[in-house]
């Protein structure tokens, strides 16, 4: 078959490139927008790497960042005798400033006493350095400057950066593991904890187990891990999405008017060879197949342009902004794909009403 | 039934066509008949706003007489909807233009083989046809050519071999040397009237050009939006020149009767008759 629908793009090379270049940026606001959402809803994803299954907060306390919890550790030490409970981690936990070289900067200070006999190597290497150091993510690193061996201050304490791990799906705040000890110090909180950690044993029911701590201290409250991480990123949600919705609609819009207007305006350029085809036999079938085409290449070359520009825009912005999270997922991809297919449907729409209204008589017309 | 009755490709009966309402109303073509038959060169002549478009229009199936009947190949194309009348412009039908209306975004080849595959004919099937009817067409070596860059000789040449691309039993052509210098416009003069002769089709020709009627089989003149037969058309012995049997200077020789574009012809025939009398049978009549 006769590539009809590449020629009449082609024709035009300018304009096949400002509409390839009009496309690719509604696919990569949309991706740009749908990534960064991924990447801030991975926010909490620390409570879903730790090892414990169970968060024991104060009655009351809606998430770990904007809610305060403080319980005596001793409440904690009962929970252990809860069948199915393995160990439970005391937890201390809190924003603030540190000072960085001069520079104030906020973060996430977290840490955890965690018996002997559960420390592995991992968690050790990931989250529990020893007294007088921290252990922070690339993110900070950036962020300050500091690097393993530098030194930060911590309200009163000297910390020495321990080791830099990789950075972490933490959006809102970085976090600082800081030793326990130095931590109860920091903090000034004596015997006081913000949660329990809780460590089942193997086969336990999470739900039973947390059941069970409640009923026997009811001034507490247990979360899964899932629905701790999950409270943060709820918040993400009800802020953002309806924000993020607005600007892939606008996204979607934006590309299907650059299709559309691009489609329409080729149409209306050859109005009179359209009107040929259809008076030497073109059936409707075949010119709206040509109109589809010309709009499927367009938005699949915009899509491919639009992707890979969206990744490098990501690349480019982490460099910048060592905070900008995004998380390009396949299905958002296919996702994005689907819409691009949709737009180039919805842009042919117009044009296929005019080639309807062409009248093939017009060959005739000198 | 005579020879163009088993031959008949076209029959207008009654044809009209009104445009507009009341005191506007315009009767563009006003009860027009005609029949072409296979082989057959009909040549249309008028003046301007005659109706002679109008009525190649309506004879193509692309525009809707308000009364009358088309006959296209044993089949009333006024009485078929819009839907059928697509196929039957496809491969009853070719059409040539005055200004050519070729695809320009598509190469030479490419153009006729669109015609093809619009036809459900397409791969190596379309494309060895497109260039077999281009090199007929003398534009073996523009085959790759973008169709813009061509003269306008050879653009016309496109657009005939993409008007025979689905073999079509009936051309119908606007002005076809209108664009074209007298020599460009000569060869597709003759192209067409070889094109009537030597296949099972016939050509309808609109045209202004007084030099068409030197190959058309028939001359019919349009004016008013009606048909006037302005004379069977004859060949001249002596010159070959295509004359009207009303018009032209007339000799019996041997109980015949011949006849000639010019007194000189005349003269010429006369000096040695048996030179010209074999082969030089008036064309026969259509009525």
């Amino acid at each position: 078959m006769v590539p009809v629908a590449r020629r009449n793009l082609f024709a035009e090379k300018g304009r096949f490139a400002i509409s390839v270049a009009g496309v690719a940026f509604a696919v990569l606001l949309i991706l740009i927008v749908l990534a960064l959402y991924r990447g801030f809803n991975r926010t909490g994803q620390t409570f879903r790497d730790l090892p414990g299954q169970l968060w024991v907060v104060q009655r009351g306390t809606s998430d770990p960042f904007h809610s305060i919890s403080l319980i005596d550790r001793m409440r904690l030490a009962t929970d252990t005798q809860v069948p199915g409970v393995r160990a439970t981690v005391p937890v201390l936990a809190r924003s603030m400033n540190f000072d960085a070289g001069g520079t104030q900067v906020s973060a996430r200070l977290m840490a955890l006493d965690v018996p002997a006999d559960l420390a592995s190597g991992d968690l050790r290497e990931r989250y529990l350095p020893p007294e007088g150091a921290v252990i922070i993510d690339d993110t900070l690193r950036r962020k300050t400057g500091l690097s393993t061996g530098d030194t930060a201050r911590f309200g009163t304490e000297s910390l020495k950066i321990e080791r830099v791990r990789p950075r972490s799906p933490e959006v809102l705040f970085q976090f600082v593991w800081v030793n326990f000890a130095d931590a109860q110090r920091i903090f000034g909180v004596g015997d006081v904890v913000m949660y329990g950690m809780v460590i089942l044993e193997p086969g336990a029911a999470p739900q039973a187990v947390a059941q069970a701590i409640v009923e026997r201290d009811p001034g507490l409250q247990v979360y899964t891990k899932e629905a701790f991480a999950a409270s943060i990123s709820k918040e993400m949600d009800e802020t953002f999405l309806p924000v993020i919705s607005i600007l892939v609609a606008i996204g979607f819009i934006v590309g299907a008017a650059v299709v559309g207007l691009t489609i329409y305006t080729a149409t209306i350029e050859r109005t009179r060879e359209f009107g040929v085809m259809k008076a030497v036999g073109g059936s409707g079938g075949f010119l709206y197949r040509i109109v589809l085409s010309q709009a499927a290449m367009l938005t699949a070359a915009g899509f491919v342009v639009g992707t890979l520009g969206a990744w490098g825009v990501a690349q480019l912005a982490i460099e910048a902004v060592p905070e900008f999270a995004t998380d390009f997922q396949l299905a958002d991809l296919a996702g994005v794909f689907v819409a691009a297919v949709f737009m180039a449907v919805l842009a042919s729409f117009m044009p296929v009403r005019r080639i309807n209204s062409i009248d093939p008589a017009i060959v005739f017309r000198a | 039934m005579n020879d163009c009755d088993e031959r008949q490709i076209l029959r207008a009966t009654a044809l009209m066509k009104v445009f507009g309402e009341g005191d506007s109303q315009v009767r563009a073509v006003d009860g027009v008949d005609l029949r072409v038959c296979a082989g057959e060169m009909l040549l249309i002549m008028g003046p301007s706003g005659s109706g002679k478009t109008t009525l190649l229009t309506m004879l193509g199936g692309l525009l809707r007489p308000t009364s009358g009947t088309i006959d296209i190949g044993g089949v009333d194309i006024t009485a078929v909807k819009e839907s059928q009348l697509t196929p039957i412009r496809r491969t009853s039908v070719g059409f040539i233009f005055q200004s050519f209306n070729l695809w320009e975004s598509l190469s030479v080849q490419e153009n006729v083989e669109l015609a093809l595959n619009m036809a459900g004919v397409s791969g190596r099937a379309a494309s060895s046809r497109a260039r077999a009817l281009l090199e007929q067409q003398g534009l073996g070596h523009r085959l790759k050519f973008r169709s813009r860059n061509l003269s306008g000789g050879e653009k016309q040449r496109v657009s005939i071999a993409r008007a025979l691309a689905n073999e079509p039993r009936l051309l119908l052509a606007d002005e076809p040397t209108a664009n074209l210098d007298s020599k460009h416009g000569r060869e597709v003069m003759h192209l067409l009237r070889d094109l009537s002769r030597t296949g099972e089709r016939a050509v309808v020709v609109v045209s202004h050009d007084q030099r068409i009627r030197e190959v058309a089989d028939r001359v019919l003149w349009l004016e008013d939006g009606r048909i006037k037969d302005i004379g069977q058309l004859v060949r001249d012995p002596v010159c070959g020149a295509s004359v009207e049997t009303d018009t032209s200077v007339t000799l019996e020789h041997e109980g015949r009767t011949y006849y000639f574009c010019s007194r000189g012809c005349s003269w010429e025939f006369q000096q040695s008759p048996e030179r010209f009398t074999s082969g030089a049978t008036p064309a026969p009549a259509t009525p």
